[in-house]
């Protein structure tokens, strides 16, 4: 419990180059509040595979623009 | 001074927790001045009907404060992370109701005392409210 998983992510900085969107209105895009969207930029979650592609969708690229694997 | 930002079931958590610490304190408070050892008090049945009418209508009052001041986030279900959240933490809670019952349990083969049986199981049920509220907390702030 704690340990951060190794999924990274660009949701930030997608959010940040669309218009400066906000969490609450990514959150509201895709069906989560706007605290999972900071516990996802800070990589403190990692969202079910269906949000996943939500977010994907919602900045129009592909899931591993947004999501990766981080290599230990 | 600031507050740290609290999402509608965080608050929600914080406050029922910060409740049944304070009804925890006060029922320890009411019972503890009899020994624990010899002449236990017997169960107090109006401190229990007060202990449950103030924890009903506390949570009451806690959960209608918050959703006025925060209607939309009230209205709103919990999402994929706060259901999470919420299992493990009503899990985790159980397993703290389970062992504080089995110790009271295990008390009472040891010293037949039916009264302290009582207390220890309602000491239990309040304790483990506490502890599921701590959990919900820790698990929203610290993630998996």
């Amino acid at each position: 419990m704690g340990k951060r998983p190794p999924i990274t992510n660009r949701v930030k900085a997608l959010r940040e180059a669309h218009g400066g969107m906000t969490q609450a209105e990514l959150g509201a895009a895709v069906g989560v509040t706007r605290h999972t969207i900071i516990a996802i930029e800070q990589g403190h979650y990692s969202p079910s595979l269906e949000t996943a592609f939500r977010i994907a969708r919602r900045f129009g690229v592909g899931l591993e623009d947004v999501f990766g694997w981080e290599e230990t | 001074m600031r507050f740290p930002d609290l999402s509608f079931r965080e608050a929600s958590a914080l406050a029922i927790g910060l409740l049944f610490l304070l009804l925890t304190a006060a029922y320890l408070v009411q019972v503890q001045p009899i020994s624990w050892r010899s002449g236990v008090a017997p169960p107090a049945t109006g401190l229990a009907i007060r202990l449950a009418l103030v924890s009903i209508v506390g949570s009451i009052i806690i959960q209608s404060v918050l959703a006025v001041r925060r209607p939309a986030e009230a209205e709103t279900p919990a999402d994929e992370r706060e259901r999470q959240v919420l299992a493990r933490a009503g899990n985790w809670s159980g397993l703290v109701l389970g062992a504080g019952c089995i110790m009271a349990l295990g008390n009472y083969l040891l010293h037949a005392n039916g009264n302290l049986l009582f207390h220890g199981i309602l000491l239990s049920l309040l304790v483990a409210t506490v502890a599921e509220s701590g959990f919900q907390l820790w698990l929203f702030r610290r993630g998996h």
